[in-house]
C-alpha cells in the first residue's frame, strides 16, 4: 500500500473551513446576489393539471408601472433553440424525446406549469404582474395515474410521442428466471409501492442571469450540482457557443439532486437577460419548489420471489412501472440502475426486470439521493416478508443469503463483482451493537401492556464509486480532473469541478491535499463555482470521496514531485533527499536547511533557472477511480408504534456502515443522519399529494411535512473496518446510503411492531392514518 | 412608503419599506444583511428568524414597518468583533451545520432560546428547535451545539463571576 505522505489531517474530524462564514451570515448563496440595475422574475404558473393554452393576455401587466417586460411562451420559444433536456443529451439518452418548449406554448402539462414570465424592478412589482396576466385554458383530461397513463386511449401529453410512454417497455433477464421460479419451493408474489415524494433543500432553484451585450458573454449565478453542466445546458437553449456561457456560484443551499443542469426556468431567466440586456433575478419561493421543481420516486413493482423452505432467496421477476411526471428526465434513466442493483449483497442466481416508465401530468421525476434507492426497499421488504412466511428471524435471512467474501469476488448475477463488501459484518456487527433477545423479551412485556415495539433491520450496498469496471471510466460520471498549483504565497491551490452542497469538500479535499503534498491545512485552498477556471466535474452520486479525494491526493503527489524537482536546483541537492513537511522544504538530516514553500514559488516565478528548469508548479491531475469498491451497511431500528394515534416513535436508531477509508469522521456521519433523517421523513411524514384531477395537494409545508429536531433520534454511528481494494485511494462516497437504507429499516420495524395484528406492509408512506387503517384492515372486527 | 426609524445589530438604520414589504426583504435589500435567510415566506421553515426586543421572530411574517422603533439582531450581530459567540463557536466545533441555509434560523432561535433557558436539557432544546427546519443534518449536530454552548456559557459564567467580568456573546 502507498501510504498518504502523513496522516495529520486525514482521517480527523477537522472543523469545516466553511463554517466561519456560514455561522456569521456570511455565506454568498444565490439570492444574496444583486447586480446593478438587476431587474426580478417571476413566473405565470397553471391552475390546471391538463389543459390547452388558449390566449395569454399580458396587456394588463405590461402597463403596470415597474414591469418592464412579459414574455410569454411564444416569446421565449423565439429567442432560443429547440432541444434535448442537457443533462438527458450527456448521459446519452436514446429513448423517446419529447418536444417541448420552455415556457408553455400550445398546453399546460402540471399544476405550475410556467406559462409566461414577468420580469419588473422588483419581486414584488413581478408577482403583482402575473397577478395581471390573463390566461384562457381548455381543460383536457388529467392524466394522473400511472394505470392510466399506460392505457392507449389516454390523452397523450406530447403530441411528437403519441402516448404517454416515456420508457418502452424492456425485459432483462439474468440467470435461468423460468427455471429457478418453477424449481424453486416456493413462490411468493406481491406487489410494493413507493409514493411521491421530493428533495426540498432549505434553498430552492434560483439564478441571476446576466448579459454582456458588448461581449455576447451570459453570467449565469447559479445554484448547480455542476458549474460545466449548468453552462453546456444554457449554451445549447440559447443556440450560443459554450465559451460564451461563465457559470458562477457559490453557497449552495442543499439540493439532494434536484440542482442539476439548468431548469426550464432557469434557462427562460437566461433567455429574458440576453432579450433585455439586463441582469434578472429568479429565486423561487416555496410553492414553486414544492409544486414544479420536480418531485421524485412513485414506482410500483410487481414481484415474484422464488425461495426456498430453508429461506434461500433464489430468484426475482420485477416488473416495475415508474411515474416519470410531465418531462420525463432522470425518471426513465432510473430503471436500468436499479436493475443492476436488485441483487444487493446478495446470492441471488436469477433475476428478470422488466420496467416501463410513463409520463403524467404530475412534476417532473428528478434524481432525489439514492436515485436507485426502491431496489433497496424492495430486496429489503422481500426478504422480510419471506422471513415471516417462513418463521425465519430478519437477521438470520439476510446472513444466510448474503454472498460470501471470496477471491475472485462473487458475481452480482447483474454482473458486477462483489469486491471487499463487508455486508456480513455489518450485520453481526449490528447485532453486538443491539441486544436482539433483550429486546425480544422487553417486546413481549410491552406487548402484554398494549405497547407495540418494533425492531428492523435493512442491508445496503452503494456503487460509491463501485469496483472498476472492465470497460474502465467513461462518461460524465467518469474520469475525474483537478488542476493544483502552488501559489507565491504558499497556498496550494486545488481547482475542482465539485461543487459541494453541503458536502464540506472545501475542508475534506484540503485534509487530503495538506497530508500528501506537507502544508498546514489552512495553506490549502480549494477553488470552486467558476466554469472559466475550474475543470469539469459533478457533484452527486456520492463519487466525490473516491474520485475526488482520489485525485487530491494523485495531484498533491504529482505536484509534490514537480516543487521537489525544482527545489533540487534552487537548494543543490537531490530531489530524493528533499521532503516538505509543515509548508517547508528541506534536505533529509538537515532541519536548517528548511526554506518555505512560499519561497521555492517566488524563485520558480523569478525564472532564474532558465529554460532547461521547469519552474511551471502546477499540475493537472486525472483519476479513473482506481480499484474502487462499494459503501454499505445495515442499519437497526427500535419503534414504538402508538395503535390508538398511529404515531410511530422511533427508540432507537443503529447504523453499522462502511464507507471505506473516512477522510473526516464529523462529516461522514453527518451525512449519514442526513440522509437516514430524510429516510425516515419520506416513511412517516412526506408525501407529494395530487388529487384525482391532479390539482396539487403538497404546496407549503403544512401539507407537506418535514422531519423536525423532535422527530429525529440520535443515530448511533458504528464505522466498520474496511476490505481496501486500491493501492491508495481507499476513501467511498457515503452521500447517499442513508437515505437508500432507512425507508426499509423503519418499514421492517414498524411491521415487525405490528405483527400481533397480523399486518403487511406493502408500501413505504406510513403517517399515523396509515398505520391506523393497516391495523383496521388486518383485523375488520377490531 | 413609510419612513422607519430601527435599531438593528445595535445601530440605529433608517428605511422607507413599502407597507407590505416583509422585514427579511427590509433586512436583505434594502440593508444588505443578507445573513437573514428566506426558506418558505409562510412562517414554517424558521431559516428567517431574528430577534426582535428580545423575542425570536419570524422575518417573513412581519412586515418591516411593524419593527419600527424595535431593536433587531440578525446574525450578522452576533459577534460584531468579526470572530464567533460562545453558540456560533460551539456549533463549529460540533460540525452542526451542513450546506449553511438554516443556520442563521437556527443560530439565533437558539440564542433567544439560551438567553431564557441557560439550564435546557436535550429534550428542551430539541423542543426549542423543532420550528426550524433543517434538511441536512438531521439536527443531532446542531442540538449538540446548544447543549455545548449550554454548557460552555454556564462554565464561563463561573469563571466570569470570579473575574468581574460581563462580556456575553450570546446576547437575547
Amino acid at each position: 500500500m502507498t501510504a498518504i505522505a502523513a496522516e495529520r489531517y486525514t482521517g480527523a474530524s477537522i472543523k469545516r473551513s466553511e463554517d466561519p462564514r456560514i455561522l456569521t451570515g456570511a455565506g454568498r448563496y444565490v439570492d444574496d446576489i444583486k447586480l446593478p440595475g438587476m431587474l426580478h422574475a417571476a413566473f405565470v404558473r397553471s391552475p390546471m393539471a391538463h389543459a390547452q393554452v388558449l390566449s395569454v393576455d399580458i396587456s394588463a401587466a405590461q402597463a403596470l408601472p415597474g414591469v418592464v417586460a412579459v414574455l410569454t411562451g411564444a416569446d421565449l420559444e423565439a429567442m432560443t433553440v429547440p432541444g434535448p433536456d442537457a443533462l438527458m443529451a450527456l448521459m446519452g439518452w436514446a429513448g423517446p424525446t419529447p418536444e417541448f418548449t420552455l415556457l408553455a406554448t400550445d398546453k399546460v402539462r402540471l399544476v405550475g406549469d410556467p406559462v409566461a414570465v414577468v420580469i419588473a424592478e422588483s419581486r414584488y412589482l413581478a408577482e403583482d404582474g402575473c397577478e395581471l396576466v390573463e390566461v384562457e385554458y381548455d381543460d383536457l383530461p388529467a392524466v394522473v395515474s400511472a394505470a392510466f397513463a399506460l392505457d392507449p386511449g389516454s390523452p397523450p401529453l406530447f403530441a411528437n410521442l403519441g402516448d404517454n410512454i416515456a420508457l418502452p417497455c424492456s425485459r432483462h433477464e439474468f440467470g435461468d428466471v423460468a427455471g429457478t421460479l418453477a424449481a424453486a419451493d416456493r413462490v411468493i408474489d406481491l406487489h410494493i409501492d413507493v409514493h411521491r415524494h421530493q428533495n426540498v433543500p432549505m434553498e430552492g432553484r434560483g439564478c441571476v442571469a446576466s448579459y454582456d451585450a458588448g461581449l455576447g458573454v451570459l453570467t449565469m449565478y447559479a445554484a448547480t450540482q455542476s458549474v460545466h453542466v449548468t453552462r453546456i445546458a444554457v449554451a445549447m437553449r440559447l443556440g450560443t457557443e459554450p465559451d460564451k456561457v461563465r457559470v458562477l456560484a457559490g453557497d449552495i443551499g442543499g439540493s439532494f439532486g434536484l440542482k442539476i443542469g439548468a431548469s426550464r426556468e432557469e434557462l427562460a431567466v437566461a433567455a429574458s437577460s440576453r432579450h433585455l440586456g439586463r441582469p434578472v433575478k429568479w429565486v423561487e419561493d416555496r410553492g414553486e419548489n414544492l409544486t414544479a421543481s420536480g418531485q421524485a420516486r412513485e414506482e410500483s413493482f410487481d414481484i415474484r420471489a422464488a425461495v426456498s423452505n430453508d429461506g434461500d432467496l433464489l430468484g426475482l421477476d420485477v416488473k416495475m412501472v415508474v411515474d416519470t411526471g410531465a418531462y420525463p428526465g432522470m425518471g426513465a434513466m432510473v430503471p436500468a440502475i436499479m436493475e443492476g442493483m436488485l441483487p444487493g449483497p446478495y446470492k441471488l442466481a436469477a433475476l428478470g426486470f422488466e420496467s416501463t416508465g410513463v409520463i403524467t401530468n404530475k412534476a417532473t421525476y428528478v434524481a432525489y439521493r439514492g436515485p436507485w434507492a426502491s431496489e433497496t426497499f424492495v430486496r429489503e421488504r422481500v426478504l422480510n416478508l419471506i422471513a415471516k412466511d417462513l418463521g425465519l428471524d430478519p437477521v438470520d435471512i439476510r446472513l444466510r443469503n448474503v454472498a460470501p467474501r471470496t477471491d475472485p469476488p462473487t458475481m452480482m448475477i447483474t454482473g458486477r463483482p462483489l469486491a471487499g463488501t463487508t455486508s456480513r459484518e455489518s450485520l453481526e456487527r449490528v447485532t453486538q451493537l443491539v441486544d436482539f433477545p433483550a429486546f425480544r423479551r422487553r417486546q413481549a412485556e410491552a406487548r402484554a401492556q398494549g405497547r407495540y415495539l418494533g425492531i428492523g433491520v435493512a442491508t445496503f450496498i452503494e456503487a460509491a464509486p463501485g469496483p472498476r469496471a472492465p470497460e474502465g471510466a467513461s462518461g460524465p460520471m467518469g474520469m475525474e480532473s483537478m488542476r493544483l498549483r502552488l501559489e507565491e504565497d504558499g497556498i496550494v491551490a486545488l481547482f475542482t469541478g465539485q461543487m459541494p452542497h453541503g458536502q464540506s469538500h472545501q475542508t475534506t479535499l484540503a485534509q487530503i491535499a495538506a497530508d500528501e503534498f506537507g502544508v498546514p491545512f489552512e495553506q490549502v485552498r480549494v477553488v470552486i463555482g467558476d466554469s472559466d477556471i475550474v475543470p469539469f466535474g459533478l457533484t452527486g452520486g456520492s463519487r466525490s470521496a473516491t474520485m475526488t479525494g482520489g485525485v487530491t491526493l494523485h495531484g498533491a503527489r504529482q505536484l509534490k514531485a514537480k516543487v521537489l524537482d525544482f527545489a533540487a536546483h534552487l537548494m543543490e541537492a537531490s530531489a530524493q533527499d528533499l521532503l516538505i513537511t509543515d509548508g517547508n522544504v528541506w534536505v533529509r538530516g538537515d532541519p536548517a536547511s528548511a526554506i518555505a514553500v512560499s519561497e521555492v514559488a517566488q524563485r520558480a516565478a523569478a525564472g532564474q533557472f532558465g529554460a532547461g528548469v521547469d519552474a511551471e508548479l502546477e499540475v493537472e491531475a486525472t483519476f479513473d477511480g482506481g480499484e474502487g469498491g462499494w459503501s454499505g451497511g445495515t442499519h437497526c431500528a427500535i419503534v414504538d408504534v402508538d395503535t390508538e394515534t398511529g404515531i410511530v416513535t422511533i427508540e432507537r436508531y443503529v447504523a453499522a456502515e462502511d464507507c471505506g477509508k473516512l477522510i473526516n469522521p464529523a462529516v461522514v456521519e453527518g451525512q449519514i443522519r442526513g440522509g437516514v433523517a430524510q429516510g425516515i421523513g419520506a416513511v412517516l411524514l412526506e408525501r407529494s399529494a395530487y388529487g384525482e384531477d391532479g390539482s396539487f395537494q403538497s404546496a407549503t409545508f403544512m401539507d407537506y411535512l418535514m422531519p423536525t429536531a423532535c422527530d429525529i433520534p440520535r443515530i448511533e454511528i458504528e464505522h466498520l473496518q474496511t476490505v481496501p481494494l486500491d493501492s491508495d485511494v481507499n476513501f467511498r462516497g457515503v452521500g447517499e446510503g442513508g437515505m437508500i437504507v432507512a425507508p426499509p429499516t423503519i418499514v421492517n420495524a414498524i411491521e415487525d411492531a405490528l405483527s400481533p395484528f397480523g399486518v403487511r406492509i406493502y408500501e413505504q408512506h406510513l403517517p399515523p392514518a396509515r398505520i391506523l387503517e393497516l391495523i383496521a384492515e388486518a383485523n375488520p372486527g377490531r | 412608503m413609510a419612513d422607519i426609524t430601527l435599531r438593528i445589530n445595535g445601530a440605529t438604520r433608517t428605511g422607507s419599506p413599502e407597507a407590505r414589504k416583509t422585514l427579511a426583504d427590509f433586512l436583505r435589500d434594502d440593508l444588505e444583511l443578507t445573513g437573514t435567510h428566506v426558506g418558505c415566506e409562510h412562517g414554517v421553515c424558521g431559516a428567517c428568524t431574528v430577534i426582535v426586543d428580545g423575542r425570536a421572530v419570524r422575518s417573513c411574517l412581519m412586515l418591516a414597518v411593524q419593527a419600527a422603533g424595535s431593536e433587531v439582531t440578525t446574525i450578522e450581530g452576533l459577534a460584531p468583533d468579526g470572530g464567533l459567540g460562545t453558540l456560533q463557536q460551539a456549533m463549529w466545533d460540533s460540525h452542526s451545520f451542513q450546506c449553511g441555509f438554516c443556520t442563521p434560523g437556527f443560530v439565533m432561535q437558539a440564542t433567544a432560546f439560551l438567553g431564557s433557558h441557560p439550564d435546557a436539557d436535550e429534550q428542551q432544546i430539541r423542543e426549542a428547535l423543532s420550528g426550524n427546519i433543517c434538511r441536512c443534518t438531521g439536527y443531532q449536530s446542531i442540538v449538540d451545539g446548544v447543549l455545548l454552548a449550554a454548557q460552555r456559557n454556564r462554565q464561563g459564567a463561573t469563571v466570569k463571576a470570579e473575574r468581574g467580568s460581563d462580556h456575553d456573546s450570546n446576547r437575547g
